[in-house]
């Protein structure tokens, strides 16, 4: 903003070198690889037509999507009990609250994944201590396999959909609830009809974040998977380095950013996204 | 995906680290390495040219910098040979030729990646005028676009705990009914479709070219036994932990298995897929012609073969090698000849030609 309080065209020459800065070493290449998916093996949309063709790639897809789906609902459901508890707790607990959901945040992932298998797999913690209990005789499956990638997934994730719920539920006028109270209405109704309603926006804005969050899952997948599941950035990966198939590998890549792009165009719409990463927070 | 090399680098690191790897082996690898600067001092700047050798880091810029870059130092003054551990994959060394700027002069790839970029003209064929074919004990260790000095092998691992009869061949990996458990293979079709092929009793040498669909259904009709891995770490760990109680990992890692578990984890030689560790020169790579010459010196040096053993667990290549290995190391060598006469040569044309496709259809089915 200018002195007299309008925006001073001007002012658009100081971020110039930041913007020319993005384009020359981040939008330019990014476009240049994403272009292979158009050019390669030869021009055309072969590599598109794949995606109505091939049973592959339509799998990668769709397992992609239905791992991530479930993550993104255990997250929140897990994420909102917790976010939930928050808000109403003291403040000298809610201190306690937010540093045991911020800690996990600070694990490296690849910590993480391992000490899941240590704790899921056959000879593990989990299994041992049901067998030893007498509850079931053979080690059940755990992990190599959806439900350990679940497992994991929804462990990195709950933090990010706690964090934007939470801002959201605390912005809840807490003299709203006491009146409905007072106008006769059970804890339930209470919940249903008026917090519910009222932390809504932080839970599109809590799905939106941990679904586009899961869509790139590489690290995770890849060690908790057993081999056995594939999901699209580790499938990138083995087209790019291994396959040396780069126009399927750009094409599912653009297909990747396409999505991630969609998701925020459709949400930007019904939520106020600029408040989910921050800005103006 | 990890590759045989990188994983030879973290194995021997491992080693070193738990006092496995003798400290004057790792000293001599740092005087190599601190000797380096001194040869390429100011005033022979100018004078010294040089030669990139990229590896897949770690200890093996140790390792083949001591035993095949010195030795061709020694013979060819002037030049010196550096290593990069970039890590050289299919991938990367076609996005450098294709760029036009290349700087790497010879890469450890593999036989199949050879086939690919080599198909893709991204290589520069072997002179076999300079590099010797005799040099190396068989057809398959020398390639149109490139030749291994070194060697390694697939072999099946056990829990010889868990079967009152030792497994002989991959016909028992896939029999359930004898060997009840879990198996563990690379999530790679190279590798597992030799040995589902040979489990379906096709005569040994005439296993290539595979019969693709059987070989992949044979994978299927065990799917639900089976885990995949895709590092060789990884492998190691499935079998220790006891996820698994049969596998197909590399030789190395099935030779520390056995040693720590003082033979409870056992593997065999009967069947394995005897490999190549390739080395390939890029196209318009800066040493120009005497890379060639490097490779050959490579080849050419038994005795530096049979340290590489020692180090990282590399069999030797070269037909006089075998002769020179001690004794202790010689149940360990995919070379040694008694080991190579049951063993498999892979055949890496076949491979090379057909990977992609295959190795598509492969994964595709493990994922489905």
């Amino acid at each position: 903003m200018t002195a007299a309080g309008r925006p001073g065209a001007g002012w658009w020459w100081l971020i110039l070198p930041a913007f020319l800065l993005l384009v020359v070493f981040y939008v330019a290449p990014i476009l240049q690889v994403l272009a292979i998916s158009v050019t390669e093996p030869e021009p055309g949309l072969g590599n598109y037509e794949r995606l109505f063709t091939s049973g592959a790639v339509q799998r990668v897809i769709v397992t992609t999507l239905r791992i991530c789906l479930i993550t993104t609902v255990l997250a929140l459901l897990l994420g909102y009990a917790i976010a939930y508890a928050i808000t109403l707790a003291s403040p000298r607990a809610r201190g306690w609250w937010i540093l045991a959901v911020l800690v996990p945040l600070w694990i490296s992932v690849l910590v993480r994944a391992f000490a899941w298998v240590t704790l899921l797999r056959r000879q593990g913690l989990v299994n041992n201590t049901l067998m030893e209990a007498g509850i079931i005789s053979e080690p059940l499956p755990l992990v190599w396999n959806e439900f350990g990638i679940v497992v994991g997934m929804v462990h990195y994730m709950v933090p990010f959909a706690v964090l934007p719920m939470l801002a959201s539920m605390r912005e809840i006028d807490p003299r709203l609830l006491a009146a409905a109270r007072g106008l006769g209405g059970s804890r339930g109704q209470v919940f249903r009809r008026v917090f519910l309603p009222l932390s809504m926006p932080g839970v599109i804005a809590a799905a939106v974040l941990v679904f586009i969050f899961t869509l790139g899952f590489y690290i995770t997948p890849a060690i908790l998977g057993g081999g056995k599941t594939l999901m699209v950035a580790e499938w990138i990966g083995l087209q790019i380095l291994d396959l040396i198939r780069w126009g399927l590998g750009t094409m599912m890549a653009t297909m990747l950013v396409v999505a991630i792009l969609v998701t925020l165009a459709v949400f930007s719409r019904i939520v106020d996204l600029r408040r989910i990463f921050g800005a103006g927070a | 995906m990890q590759s045989f090399q990188q994983d030879c680098v973290e194995l021997a690191m491992c080693a070193y680290r738990r006092g496995q790897v003798s400290r004057r082996g790792l000293l001599a690898g740092l005087a190599a390495l601190g000797a380096l600067p001194m040869t390429g001092g100011d005033a022979l700047a100018q004078a010294v040219r040089q030669i990139v050798m990229v590896n897949w880091g770690g200890i093996a810029n140790q390792g083949f910098g001591r035993f095949y870059g010195e030795p061709f130092m020694a013979a060819n003054p002037g030049w010196r040979v550096v290593q990069d551990s970039t890590g050289p994959s299919a991938g990367r060394i076609r996005s450098m030729v294709e760029s036009g700027r290349v700087t790497w002069d010879i890469c450890d790839s593999s036989a199949t990646s050879s086939h690919l970029l080599g198909g893709l003209n991204l290589l520069t064929k072997i002179d076999y005028g300079v590099v010797n074919r005799e040099n190396v004990i068989g057809p398959t260790f020398a390639l149109d676009y490139g030749a291994a000095p070194y060697s390694f092998s697939n072999v099946l691992v056990y829990d010889s705990s868990k079967f009152p009869t030792a497994p002989t061949g991959w016909a028992d990996f896939w029999d359930l009914q004898k060997f009840p458990g879990t198996r563990l293979l690379r999530r790679d079709a190279a590798g597992a479709l030799d040995a589902a092929q040979m489990s379906l009793g096709k005569d040994l040498a005439n296993l290539y070219p595979l019969d693709v669909r059987a070989s992949l259904e044979r994978v299927r009709q065990i799917r639900r036994n089976l885990v995949f891995w895709t590092s060789g770490s990884e492998s190691e760990q499935f079998m220790r932990t006891g996820e698994a109680v049969m596998g197909q990992i590399w030789h190395t890692r099935a030779k520390v298995l056995e040693q720590e578990t003082n033979g409870r984890l056992k593997f065999i030689w009967n069947q394995g897929i005897l490999q190549p560790g390739i080395m390939v020169i890029p196209r318009g790579n800066p040493a120009g012609a005497m890379a060639q010459n490097f490779l050959a010196s490579m080849l050419a040096n038994p005795e530096q073969q049979v340290e590489l053993l020692k180090f990282l667990g590399n069999g030797p290549t070269n037909p006089r090698a075998a002769a020179l290995v001690p004794e202790e190391f010689k149940r360990f060598n995919p070379t040694e000849p008694a080991n190579a006469r049951v063993q498999v040569a892979q055949d890496g044309r076949w491979w090379g030609e057909n990977y992609a496709r295959v190795n598509a259809d492969y994964i595709d089915m493990v994922t489905g």
